[in-house]
């Protein structure tokens, strides 16, 4: 359970700063205005637009943070496997990306005054889709922070991978939103197939990628 | 043996900052890795502590070829690199790598007292001064009572109070420990066996005793 501890120990310093909370709440609410002042009719690809930059530029500097403190030391040092830091880190900005849900989605409603026909599938679905954009992102940051580019590097290798996930999300929530299920399984296994595969190549690598 | 280092390389690109590095550490036995900067002390450490693989060569701490979290949990790591959350208090400090480490609270307190940290145990640790923190650093170190403490260049950044708490805590400290200075006196201080490291080999191995001449010799 030491994974628990590293999760509890990020969202200590986290909600004691707020510098990443803060970012993404004030990104996701400026780019919900900027959509609503320019966007007749709100489209579900919208609210995934504010959800990939917001992890893009969030979900990363749990790894980064550490490298740049000098932290990420402290864990190789001490009894604790490579795997646990990622779930743990994973536990993390799944934790953040719950909050940043709870935020932006009735915000989202309230502003296009929408409202999707199947709420709780919606909201399913998009959890899922963030999850495994959670997932991917966490498992990429460990792959990145050696490099001195990493903050530019982890975009770039970021937007390739996930594109299935954002795809399939994307049709997923269209169709809960319009109320028409009709082939919604094969989007939404995409999304958890895909969460479960990367989810296994990061707890593969992460020990060959953790230590220099 | 604690630890054993046989032909140990380690290159960072083109770079090769380990050539051949080849001791041992015996039990209890105190050792001084003494050299200029960028000799390959803390590269060496670092191997030892887990943080970096070689590139060639053995290295086998506690028995094992790999410094798995068994390993580490008989180790203590202290460097100039505090290895502490800024953004946590020094008491959540210890509390998270007690965790990790698996050891009861009653030692956390035990630890802030003897370092004179307790009162201030609830300040955050960006707060803290340079020495305060090195402080912290060494009782962090110390809570698993490991079996070999390494310690790198601890003095870094210390003033002259710090530096003697330190050594008196060294003083009373009897497990295994490896040493990396590039103070002279400080290596005869703490350690009653010295090596010498010059561009990644080792050029002398023996007491650490008249170091000064034979630091002279060796080195120039």
């Amino acid at each position: 359970m030491k994974f628990l501890k590293i999760a509890i120990k990020d969202l200590k310093t986290e909600f004691r700063t707020k510098g990443t909370v803060n970012f993404l709440f004030l990104f996701a609410f400026l780019s919900i205005m900027l959509f609503s002042a320019t966007v007749e009719k709100p489209e579900p690809a919208l609210l995934w637009i504010v959800f990939i930059f917001a992890g893009m530029l969030g979900y990363s500097r749990a790894f980064l943070r550490e490298v740049e403190t000098g932290t990420l030391e402290a864990l190789k040092i001490s009894p604790v496997s490579p795997s646990s830091v990622l779930f743990g880190k994973i536990l993390y900005n799944s934790v953040i990306m719950l909050m940043l849900e709870a935020f932006v989605i009735p915000v989202f409603m309230a502003v296009f005054n929408t409202y999707p026909k199947n709420l709780i599938l919606a909201v399913a679905v998009l959890t899922a889709g963030n999850l495994a954009f959670v997932v991917v992102s966490s498992s990429l940051s460990v792959l990145v922070i050696k490099s001195r580019a990493r903050e530019l590097l982890l975009p770039i290798l970021l937007f390739p991978v996930v594109f299935p996930v954002i795809i399939s999300t994307v049709q997923a929530f269209s169709m809960a939103v319009s109320g028409n299920l009709d082939g919604i399984q094969g989007p939404v296994s995409v999304i958890l197939g895909f969460s479960a595969s990367m989810l296994a190549v990061g707890y593969l690598t992460i020990d060959y990628a953790f230590v220099e | 043996m604690i630890a054993e280092l046989r032909n140990i390389e380690k290159s960072f690109g083109r770079f090769k900052a380990l050539k051949g590095i080849t001791f041992s550490v015996g039990e209890n036995e105190r050792i001084a890795l003494l050299g200029p900067n960028g000799s390959g002390k803390t590269t060496t450490v670092r191997i030892i502590s887990g943080q970096i693989r070689p590139t060639g060569g053995e290295v086998r701490v506690f028995g094992k070829k790999r410094i798995d979290e068994e390993v580490k949990k008989k180790l203590g790591v202290v460097s100039h690199n505090t290895f502490l959350y800024e953004d946590l208090t020094a008491y959540e400090n210890m509390k998270f790598f007690a965790g990790l480490y698996e050891v009861g609270e009653s030692r956390i307190r035990e630890l802030l007292e003897e370092f004179g940290l307790w009162k201030r145990r609830h300040d955050l640790v960006r707060n803290y001064s340079r020495g305060m923190k090195q402080r912290l650093s060494i009782a962090r170190a110390l809570l698993n009572e490991p079996e070999l403490l390494i310690l790198d260049e601890p003095t870094t950044g210390l003033d002259v109070e710090g530096r003697t708490r330190l050594f008196e805590t060294l003083s009373s400290y009897t497990s295994a420990m490896i040493f990396t200075t590039h103070n002279l006196q400080e290596a005869e201080m703490v350690c009653e066996r010295t090596l010498l490291i010059k561009d990644g080999r080792v050029v002398y191995d023996g007491k650490s005793e008249n170091l000064e001449e034979i630091y002279r010799e060796v080195m120039e």
